[in-house]
């Protein structure tokens, strides 16, 4: 089945390299994972808002999105744990029967209605689940595999030191979520070894960048201040980049380094690390936009390059 | 550590209401642990104040707002001060994944939210994600900066100014104001009609709060405060 891919509102609109890495890792010349671009998609709705005020606005606009996947016969591909968690959530909030005719209810005066995916039967009785949501990480390391992308990997990144950071919404909560241990997840992990780099364990691997639920937008010093603590572990780690699986906690990481004086780890998305050791030309993974300054690995990429 | 919580937590009250278990009457709300379960929180009275959210809640670590106590303010309804507290939960799942009753502390924030909306407590946050979510169809408004290196990528236009969009946008205000979310948050609705994309400018103007400066500065921050707007 192809993939609808559900870009977001953080990747579109400040860290498009991110999408000019996916389509490239995922693109005929690489994995070669069938695509397809909605238009339609809107926002998932953003959990620490929506799913904050209103859980039944939330609901409604997350299935509006859910219909459109439905009616394409499509699976949602997320590159963002935010999106994942709404949307995953709301599919699977879908199921209670009443709630789903509560939200038809409103769908309906946009003419849509939600039934799930209609899966393949005798034609008698008619059986749904769930429109399949995924990140891109389980389909990276999952349906496509880790020996695939290891066999795409042109130039291995042996000299880098990765700090991963596998951000909340997609490892919890464990009801919903189940695409790996919430306490030793090891998918993207596995992708960075897949390119060829090193993964450092740090402290508080799996803590929050500080960010999520809205108190980066309600109380901005406290985000900082935690993204701040991870930085030290990861400093202490010795990592020269961070790899994340969210764009939510990029944005974190790339702006709060800029309130810690002498620290400045670039921080790349998963789909950038292996965009670049698939060859990428890092001039299309739009690190312009990025505030701290990407350059010191590129540099370690173009020092072997020439030597 | 300990003597300065006490001292400032939830106004000055814990050693009264968490230890000394003083209620004052004109703060005790007997519905309080109702509404919480009617938002979908879970009976915070089977929680046992075992305190393993607190120590595995990155929040709690860091500030005076201490998971179990909140829990413990809720258990004995003491709304108005519960609600008086700053949004301080990540929804990070981690009380969660360590409570042995299952109260799934962060859901119990999700609801004091809810309940704090309608308090009208609402946060500018809140609004102005929405006003964007109304106006772009997405809770980030766009970036000038950005637009031109999508064309320098061959990444296309954003959804918003495509033409076929506006359908979409209208499709969202549809929800948006039929679930009467607009309303709640107090923020306007305007009619987008077809011409959606009389982009940048006066946004401000359409779907609006009190003043929307800086609606790209929720998610966007940085960038979106001096590209969003201009």
């Amino acid at each position: 089945m192809a993939y609808g891919l559900f870009l977001g509102c953080l990747i579109p609109n400040r860290y498009p390299g991110i999408e000019w890495s996916t389509r490239f890792i995922l693109g005929r010349n690489q994995l070669n994972v069938p695509l397809v671009d909605v238009e339609e998609f809107a926002c998932c709705p953003v959990p620490g808002i929506f799913y904050s005020a209103d859980k039944d606005t939330w609901l409604a606009l997350a299935a509006r999105n859910l219909v459109v996947a439905q009616d394409q016969g499509i699976e949602v591909l997320t590159l963002c744990n935010g999106c994942y968690m709404s949307l995953h959530k709301a599919a699977e909030t879908l199921q209670d029967s009443k709630k789903r005719s509560e939200v038809n209810k409103v769908l309906r005066g946009v003419g849509k209605r939600y039934t799930g995916e209609e899966l393949p039967g005798d034609g008698r009785v008619k059986q749904y689940r769930p429109v399949q949501v995924k990140h891109l990480v389980e389909v990276l390391a999952n349906d496509v595999g880790i020996e695939r992308i290891e066999d795409k990997v042109t130039t291995p990144l042996s000299d880098f030191r990765v700090a991963v950071h596998y951000g909340c919404h997609y490892l919890r909560p464990s009801t919903t979520h189940t695409i790996e241990n919430p306490n030793r997840p090891h998918l993207v992990d596995d992708l960075v070894r897949a390119c060829g780099a090193t993964s450092v364990e740090y402290d508080e691997k799996l803590a929050c960048c500080g960010a999520g639920g809205g108190v980066r937008s309600h109380v901005k010093e406290l985000a900082d201040s935690m993204t701040a603590d991870k930085m030290k572990s990861i400093q202490e780690a010795g990592a020269d980049v961070i790899v994340t699986a969210c764009p939510f906690c990029l944005l974190q990481f790339d702006t709060a380094q800029l309130t810690l004086p002498g620290i400045n780890t670039p921080v790349v998305h998963i789909s950038n690390l292996i965009a670049l050791a698939m060859g990428a030309d890092p001039l299309f993974l739009g690190f312009d936009l990025h505030n701290v300054s990407v350059n010191p690995i590129l540099r370690k990429l173009r020092r072997r390059a020439t030597a | 550590m300990s003597g300065e919580t006490e001292e400032t937590f939830i106004g000055g009250q814990k050693t009264l209401v968490v230890e000394e278990k003083v209620v004052l009457d004109k703060e005790y709300d007997p519905e309080f642990v109702a509404e919480i379960v009617k938002y979908g929180g879970r009976d915070v009275k089977t929680c046992h104040q075992c305190g393993n959210c607190t120590g595995v809640c990155p929040y709690s670590l860091k500030t005076l707002y201490k998971t179990r106590n909140i829990i413990k303010m809720c258990q004995l309804g003491l709304k108005s001060l519960v609600l008086q507290t700053p949004w301080l939960c990540a929804t990070c799942y981690r009380c969660y994944e360590h409570c042995p009753e299952d109260i799934n502390a962060a859901e119990v924030m999700i609801a004091l939210r809810h309940i704090a909306v309608r308090d009208g407590f609402i946060p500018d946050f809140i609004k102005r994600v929405t006003v964007n979510v109304l106006q772009y169809g997405q809770s980030v408004a766009p970036a000038r900066e950005v637009e031109v290196l999508r064309e320098q990528l061959e990444l296309g236009p954003l959804s918003y100014a495509k033409p076929k969009y506006v359908k979409s946008i209208n499709e969202v205000q549809y929800i948006i104001r039929a679930m009467g979310y607009d309303k709640l948050v107090h923020v306007k609705i305007e009619r987008s009609k077809d011409k959606g994309a009389e982009k940048g400018e006066d946004k401000g103007a359409d779907n609006s709060v009190d003043k929307g400066e800086d609606k790209g500065a929720d998610n966007g921050t940085e960038k979106g405060a001096d590209k969003g707007g201009d």
